[in-house]
């Protein structure tokens, strides 16, 4: 249901629903293979730190926890309740989660408006408004956060953690991102399942991450924008960049949005290509791009400015990165035009056959002082405003003494508010050093092309804040 | 005691009902529903919230037959469901969702010692591809009487059977596939001849428990009987608190639960009576015919013993070694006058009989409160699965090592 602007209860709410201290699982099962026994267990199986409640009428006790009959009986007001009972079952539930003062209900049930049961979902929906309960959902996967070790739903994986708020209206792409946060260490800071997003939409969950200490950027998942209005006004007001990736363009995709989460897509899509300008939101076109800028924006300040210097030791990684600025639009600068002083200290750490241009080719045979000493330069220069870095693994090159460089440049040159991305593109090495990297909140990547991406969401997001002050 | 068998046309004739009959796993299929589709909402909310709310049945019902306050119907239900005397339970008709519905009875050799039917008991238990089953504890011929639906048998016996059969303490295990499911915890099951659904717990037997015990009394009785005996189905639940919980429309789960039961007829909805609860044991009878006997003269046999109200059970095999098995309750029978019953009948070759003192699951619905998992309910379904492949029979190996009390 729509939303003119986002409700303060309701971002308040938000903060209980994602450092919670008890969740009730309303569903809790006894049998294993059922998906309420395997939501408890997982919740103790990734060691949350609060209290589990489950709920059954059949149980007194589930693994090894008291259950109670309802949430009704249980003798103090939950943060949480969690919901994973069939539909016909959740007004009751909700009307319960009311009587026992729950803070916040997450409802993953499917079958509401998304199979035709929009009157149900929105008989709840209207209840949960009047009673001031927040409501996540329905038909969604769950929600959770590393850094209470919050990991409530369907879901196999707890991210690492991260700077990325991961808001998703899709599941299994959420199970993606968080999937990849494990494996490529993609850290997030909380992540969140929007289903069909009866009640709490959007709007409050950007304002939620905005106060969120240890969200640096907003990743959203869109399928449908059912409160426009809301969305732009938050997007406007927060303090964080924002990544969306909007799908249903397709023809087809129009259809199997509303199939999947409800979504009615009745603009075109350049409703929402004007949506994202006017909101200050960039707009991701590839799942890859959206993981490759959320990671960025979480991780470094924008550029303010588009002095970008790459330094490099592989021409090739160079060009390919010099045509990917041309294409999507930010064109690299010459060295020459950015700061000629930087291009004659530069030539301190490259052998004569370097180039000096822009890229900066240290060239195969740079060491690690080399590379230290050119991105320490270039990072310090006054008329630059961020660096891409990239290793190019030849028989010389000492691909961890370069990634552990480039950490020390980040860190010493932190209070200068400027981005620094790398590629690290080659074999199991470089892999290890884009985690290196990762671990200490550098974006690296495997190509070129996703480094740009990053640096040019870095130096958009750098126009869209100084547009909001 | 009947003993003349009536033509197949009239025992045909006395069919209940505006639809025909269904008749064992030849009949024509009248539908597919599945156990979570919107037609069947209606029991599964009243299944789901019958513990907390009581008032999910049709309390003012209750009230009117039995002439108590609605109040006192809902304590009663409330106070039955805490102990364990009854359950709400649904008999789906699987073969209309692709399944086949298989039981077998199994005897232990004489010198099985008790740890090896202790392990055995504890494997049916917990088992929850076993979906339903009978320990014949108290003693007997034979030693289990379990069942299960599959839709492919080969899964069956490889998924379950040859799990245990090849154990020592086993003398033999005989798979009986469900020919027609006629009567299953006193009530009238899809493939009687007359009076489907109705329950069946003769009065007389219902005064001579009352007596026997206190937990329950001829009230908690009549309340279980008119909730299984309802005229129309949707008539055993209040409608409108369903629709209060769940917020659907009470007409259309009143409408669509009649159709599931009356028109599709693939589930009937129950109240189960746990005769465990009371210490009641149930003695099974396993029939055999001789093997000249025709299906059909066969099938009237089956009839006519199904038109006695006594039988709690009454399941009918075809290509099996044995033709059918009925049950009724030791304590509350003449043992004599049913045995000689089953007897009168010329076809008749063999009867061995087994008691139970309790029921492993009530079809999925676990009965075992010690485990605490009462009433946990596990719908197993074999679909694509290919349980021959499994580990090469490396699971016989496995369950013979696992015997080693014997």
């Amino acid at each position: 249901m729509r939303i003119e602007r986002a409700r303060p209860y309701v971002v308040k709410a938000l903060h209980a629903a994602l450092n919670p201290r008890s969740i009730a699982v309303v569903g809790a099962s006894r049998n294993p293979n059922k998906v309420g026994y395997q939501v408890c267990k997982e919740l103790m199986d990734w060691h949350f730190k609060g209290e589990i409640i489950p709920v059954n009428p059949r149980a007194t006790e589930i693994l090894g926890l008291k259950a109670y009959p309802t949430l009704r009986d249980i003798p103090h007001p939950v943060d949480l309740v969690f919901v994973a009972v069939p539909a016909h079952l959740v007004k009751s539930i909700i009307e319960d989660a009311v009587a026992a003062k729950a803070t916040c209900a997450v409802v993953a049930t499917s079958n509401f408006k998304e199979t035709g049961r929009a009157d149900l979902q929105d008989e709840i929906t209207s209840y949960c408004r009047e009673h001031k309960l927040p409501l996540i959902g329905p038909n969604l996967v769950g929600l959770g956060s590393p850094y209470d070790s919050f990991n409530c739903g369907f879901i196999p994986y707890l991210p690492i953690p991260g700077h990325v708020g991961m808001i998703s209206q899709s599941g299994a792409n959420l199970l993606a991102a968080l999937g990849t946060s494990q494996k490529d260490h993609y850290g997030m800071s909380f992540f969140v399942g929007l289903g069909n997003k009866a009640d709490v939409d959007f709007a409050e969950f950007i304002e939620y991450a905005d106060e969120d200490p240890h969200t640096g950027c907003i990743g959203i998942y869109a399928e449908g924008i059912d409160s426009p209005e809301a969305f732009e006004a938050s997007a406007k007001k927060v303090h964080k960049p924002i990544v969306a990736i909007k799908v249903g363009r397709s023809k087809i995709g129009v259809k199997a949005a509303f199939a999947h989460t409800a979504s009615e897509n009745a603009d075109p899509d350049k409703f929402f290509d004007d949506l994202f300008a006017r909101a200050g939101v960039i707009r991701a076109t590839t799942w890859q791009e959206f993981l490759d800028m959320t990671l960025a924006l979480g991780m470094m300040p924008p550029a303010k400015g588009e002095n970008i210097v790459m330094i490099t030791n592989g021409g090739g990684a160079g060009l390919l990165a010099c045509d990917h600025f041309e294409r999507i639009g930010y064109p690299l600068k010459e060295l020459k035009d950015i700061s000629p002083e930087l291009r004659e200290k530069i030539r301190a750490y490259m052998p004569s056959f370097g180039s000096p241009l822009n890229p900066v080719d240290i060239s195969g045979t740079a060491d690690v002082v080399s590379y230290e000493g050119a991105f320490m330069q270039a990072m310090t220069d006054s008329h630059t405003d961020g660096v891409l870095g990239a290793i190019c693994p030849t028989a010389v090159t000492d691909v961890p003494g370069v990634a552990q460089a480039a950490v020390r440049v980040v860190e010493a040159t932190k209070g200068l508010n400027k981005p620094f991305v790398m590629i690290c593109q080659g074999g199991q090495e470089c892999q290890d050093a884009i985690m290196y990297l990762r671990d200490h909140d550098i974006p690296a990547y495997p190509t070129a092309e996703q480094a740009v991406n990053a640096m040019v969401a870095l130096r958009r997001y750098g126009e869209i804040a100084k547009s909001k002050k | 005691m009947a003993k003349t068998k009536k033509p197949i046309s009239s025992v045909t004739d006395s069919c209940a009902g505006p639809t025909p009959v269904p008749k064992g796993y030849n009949r024509t299929e009248p539908g597919i529903i599945g156990m979570n589709a919107d037609q069947m909402v209606a029991y599964n909310i009243a299944k789901s919230f019958c513990n907390v709310y009581p008032e999910v049945f049709n309390l003012p019902l209750l009230a009117k037959k039995l002439n108590i306050t609605a109040e006192e119907a809902g304590t009663r239900i409330r106070r039955m469901l805490a102990k364990h005397e009854i359950m709400l339970v649904n008999n789906p008709q699987v073969n209309v969702s692709g399944y086949g519905l298989f039981y077998w009875v199994v005897k232990l050799k004489a010198d099985a010692s008790p740890e090896a039917r202790a392990a055995l008991t504890k494997w049916f238990q917990e088992n929850d591809q076993i979906c339903t089953g009978y320990p014949m504890m108290a003693g007997g011929e034979f030693d289990y009487f379990n069942g299960n639906h599959m839709r492919n048998l080969d899964n069956l016996i490889s998924g379950v059977l040859d799990k245990f059969r090849y154990r020592d303490c086993i003398e033999w295990v005989h798979l009986c596939p469900i020919r027609r499911l006629i009567r299953e915890s006193h009530v009238n099951q899809f493939d009687c001849h007359a009076d489907f659904r109705h329950y069946f717990f003769p009065a007389e037997q219902v005064t001579k428990l009352c007596r026997m015990q206190k937990e329950m009394d001829a009230i908690d009785f009549g309340i279980i009987e008119t909730l299984n005996n309802y005229e129309h189905p949707h008539e055993m639940f209040d409608v409108s608190v369903l629709a209060r919980l769940s917020g659907l429309d009470a007409d259309k789960m009143a409408k669509d639960f009649d159709y599931t039961v009356e028109q599709v007829r693939c589930q009937v909805p129950m109240i189960y009576f746990n005769y465990a609860s009371l210490g009641l044991k149930m003695r099974f009878f396993l029939v055999d015919f001789f093997p000249s006997t025709l299906t059909d003269a066969g099938e009237q046999v089956i009839d006519e013993l199904a038109s006695r109200p006594e039988w709690v059970n009454i399941f009918d095999f075809g290509d099996a070694q044995h033709n059918i098995i009925l049950s009724a309750y030791d304590d509350l029978n003449d043992m004599d006058e049913l045995r000689q019953l089953i007897r009168s009948h010329s076809e008749v070759m063999s009867i061995r009989e087994a008691v139970s003192d309790h029921q492993f699951r009530r079809w999925t619905c676990r009965l075992d409160a010690d485990s605490g998992m009462w009433e946990e309910c596990v719908m197993t379904d074999d679909l694509f699965v290919d349980r021959t492949l499994e580990d090469d029979f490396s699971h016989i190996v496995a369950s013979r090592e696992e015997d080693t009390s014997r």
